[in-house]
């Protein structure tokens, strides 16, 4: 099916669809939207109602999801329609469908006894809780799993929640493995997210640089300026282009390849976003312009994914096991 | 220096990585300890040996990959071509000598070349006899090359060259310089431009070479002084000389060199494992981690732009503008790259052993020798404006 398809094809349904969710009154409204379109189960297979189709289909609903502020867990659904359709279908399902509404919570264990950053948890009817063994449990709300009083409102249009654990959680459980391949595919997601919020900003920042008049000439005619937003795009692209190269058959590591490909979005992605604010001046600093709300959510993203700590991590690893063939050779040493 | 016997390489039909393998192969094989840039040497490799060297990689099917077989190449894709040159990158190899023939000269002969031109010119750059100059730049124009002043008239033996180029890469060493000159006044502008293949032992070219802040002599100042060139070596039509030009810009910017990601991550590791072979800067290198962790962000990033011209090139799709995209990302992100190295390197105890006196003789070359990565090919500075107007469209007045 997937060699009949472009990606490119979902992006047009999947803006559609993010205008509508604007207009939505809450998020089970907008998972009727989504789940409408077929856009919760992009990924997951056809046996639970999804389209059974590979990651890079997901890409562009993810950017859209990015560049129209959805108040929705989007990546969090795609990933866990997939992730539960082998363990518990009827579950994914109801994901695909849009009847459950899921979010993950990325930051803590079980064991911790607090878990945090899931976005729009207060909404949501069920968390996926990681443990320290590497797996994760499904879990309902619950006395066991209670929601912390009040969400964390950083991105405000999708707040982020926590929740207390107390006691041995019940739930549909996934495996390490599992866990590890939500956790990769969530990358990708998370950095097409940004790169559809980014480049949503620096379009903001383009159409305004050339409407606005000072000095008796538009913003754009200001070299300082132009390079700036040229600067922007170059992020966007390189953005683009490390999802794009991860989703390939690059030949190359992986794991580094994804790692690198998030990293990159998380760092360049709000940079994008503090530009625009820039460009925008005064107006730029209100609350009524919604380049705060990018780069609030673009942010969170990145908290989510963990990439300030994967970056020192990675580092460490570099030095302590990076090999070339042709350096092999340390017998000259010291 | 002798080269294994190699077959040729240039087979069809592989397997996606069998090139590379080969590739990888021939290098570990021929890659000798004189040629490696990542060991001190008290007398540098001789012109001689490098070209040796470069000749016995095209002889590989290591080099000429994409060019037609009628004309000396391989006849094979980009995708072999990348392959081969992440081999090349990833190796402590020479940087090419004749990289203006192979990656400016042989397209642009190839796309506006005669016959005569495409059967005379192309083999003898695969095959090392003739090395390639770029005879654009002049001291007054330099990002402004619509600005050159350089003049070629009519002359019974053919035209007459007048006037001088500046950052010619290789001049002194070179057989032939691809020459942007022009047949009317400087206020023609992008009109009456014109290319020229000019011989480099005509009566009347003189070169100086200038020394650059690295210490190297790798480029030049090109007189051309009543420089007689025949009509048979003008490349293309008048007129056609800067659409002509500006696809040799595009192409220098987005392909020039494909194994830069992979020479820069060459560059990285050869840091980190030298560090790696002594406690002390084991240590230092400790304190760098998140940086040196961006700049391996940074290399697999700009992986992902060689790839995705690439791509757009094997989907026949023109790369325009966009090789903007990786010239920028590639000059800005190695400088980076090298200020951190320089500043670990200079870190080194007194009595480093001599992988770190290796790698610090690398580092300290490779600094200093990125800060003219911002300026050659197109500045920083009008890459930016070619994104800015070419490609966001951004206006410029009321």
């Amino acid at each position: 099916m997937s060699d009949e398809l472009d990606p490119r094809e979902f992006e047009d349904t999947a803006r559609a669809v993010m205008e509508a969710c604007a207009a939505a009154p809450d998020g089970a409204g907008r998972a009727g939207l989504l789940a409408e379109a077929g856009l919760l189960g992009v990924i997951a297979p056809e046996e639970v109602g999804g389209l059974a189709l590979p990651l890079r289909f997901a890409v562009p609903v993810a950017g859209a999801a990015g560049a129209g502020l959805l108040a929705f867990p989007l990546v969090e659904s795609l990933v866990l329609a997939k992730a539960l359709a082998s363990v518990d279908a009827e579950e994914a399902g109801r994901i695909c469908g849009g009847e459950t509404l899921a979010t993950i919570a990325w930051s803590g264990v079980a064991e911790d006894g607090l878990v945090a950053n899931a976005p729009m948890g207060e909404e949501a009817t069920k968390v996926l809780i990681f443990s320290a063994d590497g797996g994760a449990v499904l879990a309902a709300k619950s006395n066991v799993v209670r929601l912390e009083t009040g969400s964390d409102h950083w991105d405000v249009d999708a707040p982020a929640a926590s929740f207390r654990c107390d006691g041995p959680l019940e739930g549909i459980e996934l495996d390490a493995d599992a866990v590890r391949t939500l956790r990769a595919e969530a990358d990708l997601l998370r950095a097409a997210f940004i790169h559809g919020s980014a480049w949503h900003c620096l379009s903001l920042a383009m159409d305004y640089s050339q409407e606005r008049v000072q000095f008796g000439r538009p913003l754009s005619s200001y070299q300082v300026l132009r390079h700036k937003m040229s600067r922007d795009a170059l992020a966007a692209e390189t953005i683009k282009n490390g999802v794009a190269r991860a989703l390939s058959d690059h030949g190359e590591d992986e794991n580094l390849v994804r790692d690198a490909a998030w990293m990159n979005a998380a760092r360049l992605g709000p940079a994008v976003a503090e530009n625009a604010i820039q460009i925008f001046g005064g107006m730029g600093f209100t609350w009524e312009v919604p380049l705060h709300r990018h780069l609030r959510q673009m942010r969170a993203q990145a908290a989510y994914g963990e990439a300030a700590d994967r970056l020192e991590a990675l580092g460490h690893a570099l030095i302590t096991s990076s090999v070339n063939e042709w350096y092999g050779d340390t017998s000259h040493a010291s | 220096m002798t080269m294994a016997a190699t077959k040729d390489i240039a087979a069809t039909g592989m397997e996606p990585g069998a090139y590379g393998a080969r590739a990888r192969a021939w290098l570990q094989e021929n890659l000798t300890d004189r040629l490696r840039t990542d060991r001190c040497h008290d007398t540098p490799a001789t012109l001689d040996e490098l070209k040796q060297f470069e000749a016995a990689l095209y002889r590989a099917g290591l080099a000429g990959i994409t060019w037609p077989k009628a004309y000396g190449g391989h006849g094979l894709t980009l995708r072999e071509h990348l392959e081969a040159n992440r081999e090349i990158g990833l190796a402590p190899a020479p940087n090419a000598v004749n990289s203006i023939g192979k990656e400016l000269v042989g397209p642009i002969v190839l796309a506006v070349g005669d016959e005569r031109q495409k059967s005379e010119f192309l083999p003898s750059i695969l095959n090392m006899e003739t090395i390639w100059c770029q005879g654009f730049s002049e001291p007054g124009a330099g990002s402004d090359l619509a600005g050159l002043r350089t003049r070629v008239e009519r002359s019974a033996d053919g035209w007459r060259v007048n006037g001088q180029k500046i950052w010619t890469s290789g001049a002194s060493k070179s057989q032939r310089c691809l020459l942007l000159a022009r047949t009317g006044v400087p206020e023609d502008r992008h009109r009456g431009l014109v290319l020229f293949a000019v011989p480099m032992d005509r009566p009347g070219i003189d070169v100086r070479e200038i020394r650059s802040i690295d210490g190297d002599r790798s480029f030049c100042e090109v007189f051309f002084s009543d420089v007689i060139v025949d009509e048979a070596d003008m490349l293309g039509a008048p007129d056609e000389g800067w659409p002509a030009a500006t696809r040799v810009l595009s192409i220098e910017r987005a392909t020039n060199r494909m194994y830069r990601a992979w020479r820069f991550e060459s560059e990285l590791d050869h840091l980190i494992m030298a560090c790696r072979s002594d406690e002390r800067s084991l240590r230092l290198l400790q304190g760098y981690a998140r940086d040196l962790a961006q700049v391996r962000v940074e290399i697999e990033m700009l992986k992902g732009h060689v790839e995705t011209l690439v791509a757009s090139l094997l989907a026949g799709q023109e790369i325009g503008p966009r090789g903007s995209f990786p010239k920028l990302y590639w000059s800005e992100s190695h400088q980076r790259f090298a200020q951190i190295a320089y500043e670990i390197v200079s870190r080194f105890p007194a009595n480093a052993g001599q992988a770190l006196r290796d790698v610090k003789t690398r580092m300290e070359h490779l600094y200093l020798h990125s800060r003219a990565e911002t300026i050659y090919a197109g500045t920083t500075e009008i890459q930016l404006d070619i994104i800015g107007k070419r490609i966001l469209n951004l206006s410029k007045a009321a």
